[in-house]
């Protein structure tokens, strides 16, 4: 348990810290599967997990469905619990709401595969898209999240919906109540089971080939040196803060240039000197002066300072920990300055999309030879009545 | 009054900071995907199934965002961007070409179409 910063917990210790032992990349110290989890327990569990969704897929006859959601349920619920209570032992309470979403999601995914009836599956598939978007907010991924719940939820789902309800048969009145054979039966479960199942045990031991810490504080963070990235973010951010009624502005390329990326530091001129000792005197802004680990008291640094300020003077402004960039500033960033090409490519895929749906989805009509004469002769007859007018 | 706040406060980070790691979430997305793919092979409703890739799209992007926020940069949000971009274009086409099969055999069962195995 080496190389973790789990066993303090992240929320008593310096954040700082969490954030550069999370950058580190797992190694063979981290994690290993016996410290999560029994292997054996999960092995078990797997496949009982398994033997439930081979029960509860839909067939004809005797229909042991809802057994089988339970074992399936059950044993995923099992793997869960356990882990929450690892948690728990190592004398943390474990984090609520990832345990309560995972098994939402997994749950509804269950029901998805199982429900025999398409519009159940596809608004089951709606509630596993709103639970693993709590998943990313819990890793503070907030734009993917909100991004996934409009586009899937809301765009893609309603599609589905829509193809559903076009293309089933409108029942009788004698077999109103009858589901088509394709809904009711399913094709060779035991055999799907048994590779998916296989799929997941094989994933789920080598996914803990030493596994790192992910922690709210650190999850929260960005890579630090991203906030040079943003210089007209600092300037806005030091303009509600009044500074410049008393430095001098710089331009954005000067302060990104001379912003210290470690230090979160940027060096101001001074210009109006009792601005400046306003400021100095202000317990809100007087934080800004103030740096870590130089060994004096906050007092002596401002005193020291003040003392010593004259026009054209630099002073270092520290950045509180509060200016950070967002998540959605940062995908911004990646996605602008990281992956302009990638981009412009989506936009290409999406336009051919349309393009190949509207081709897919247009009426062909057959015309004889006849109707292709008479159509023609229309035609011309405009041209002509055209020209004539002209 | 503030205490009793703060100690609200101080629960609920409790309750948000549990020692999580990475092997969660990506059990989840594992798990997630093999019922993806579980389902893909089994039902034979044609819909279903694509709900169903899509399903293992989610699970991807979950890893994704795990890794991202493991690593501290952003690349694995965008990447999850382009999944949800290919994934939109393909449910139109996929969805476009599920409608049209139906009209010409009035079924969605994929067996139906078994002669396309030449």
């Amino acid at each position: 348990m080496t190389g973790c910063c789990s066993d303090t917990g992240c929320v008593s210790s310096d954040p700082r810290e969490c954030a550069v032992s999370n950058v580190a990349p797992p190694t063979p110290e981290g994690r290993l599967l016996e410290q999560i989890v029994n292997p054996v327990l999960l092995f078990v569990c797997l496949v009982v997990g398994g033997l439930g969704i081979a029960l509860a897929m839909p067939r004809r006859g005797l229909s042991p469905q809802v057994l089988g959601a339970l074992v399936a349920g059950l044993a995923f619920g099992v793997v869960f619990v356990v882990l929450g209570i690892r948690a728990a032992g190592e004398g943390q309470l474990p984090n609520l709401f990832f345990y309560i979403f995972a098994l939402i999601a997994l749950g509804s995914a269950l029901r998805v595969i199982t429900h025999p009836k398409p519009v159940y599956s596809a608004l089951y598939f709606i509630l596993t898209i709103l639970s693993s978007a709590s998943l990313f907010l819990l890793l503070h991924a907030e734009f993917m999240a909100f991004a996934l719940i409009i586009i899937y939820a809301g765009a893609i789902l309603i599609t589905y919906l829509f193809v559903i309800m076009l293309a089933t048969q409108a029942p009788t009145e004698s077999q109103a109540e009858q589901m088509s054979e394709y809904d009711a039966t399913s094709r060779e479960p035991i055999v799907a089971v048994a590779t998916g199942i296989g799929l997941l045990i094989m994933l789920s031991f080598m996914l803990a080939r030493g596994v790192g810490e992910i922690s709210p504080n650190a999850a929260a963070r960005t890579s630090p040196d991203l906030l040079a990235e943003f210089p007209r973010k600092i300037l806005r951010e030091l303009d509600q803060r009044r500074v410049f009624d008393a430095f001098e502005r710089p331009t954005p390329t000067d302060l990104a240039e001379a912003f210290d990326v470690q230090r979160r530091t940027v060096p101001l001129v001074v210009e109006d000197v009792e601005a400046t000792q306003a400021l100095l005197e202000d317990p809100i802004s007087s934080v800004l002066f103030v740096g870590e680990g130089s060994g004096q008291t906050p007092e002596e640094t401002l005193s020291q300072l003040s003392q010593g300020i004259e026009p054209g003077f630099a002073v270092t402004i520290h950045l509180p920990e509060e200016i950070r960039v967002s998540n959605a500033e940062g995908v911004g960033h990646a996605l602008i300055a990281g992956h302009p090409m990638a981009l412009e490519l989506a936009g290409i895929i999406l336009l051919m999309a349309m393009l190949g749906a509207v081709v897919l989805a247009r009426k062909q009509i057959e015309l004889s030879e006849e109707e292709k004469r008479a159509q023609a002769h229309r035609l011309g007859d405009t041209i002509d009545a055209a020209g004539g007018g002209a | 009054m503030s205490h009793l706040l703060d100690a609200i406060m101080l629960a609920q980070s409790n309750v948000l900071a549990g020692p999580l790691t990475m092997y969660h979430y990506l059990l989840v997305s594992a798990a997630l995907f093999t019922i993806g793919v579980i389902g893909f092979l089994s039902r034979r409703n044609m819909i279903i199934m694509f709900l169903c890739t899509e399903m293992m799209f989610q699970a991807v992007g979950i890893a994704l965002i795990t890794f991202s926020k493991f690593h501290l940069n952003h690349t694995g949000e965008v990447f999850v961007i382009f999944v949800l971009t290919i994934a939109a274009a393909e449910s139109a086409l996929a969805l476009a070409l599920v409608v049209l099969l139906f009209k010409r055999r009035e079924t969605l069962d994929a067996a139906s179409w078994s002669l396309l195995k030449g």
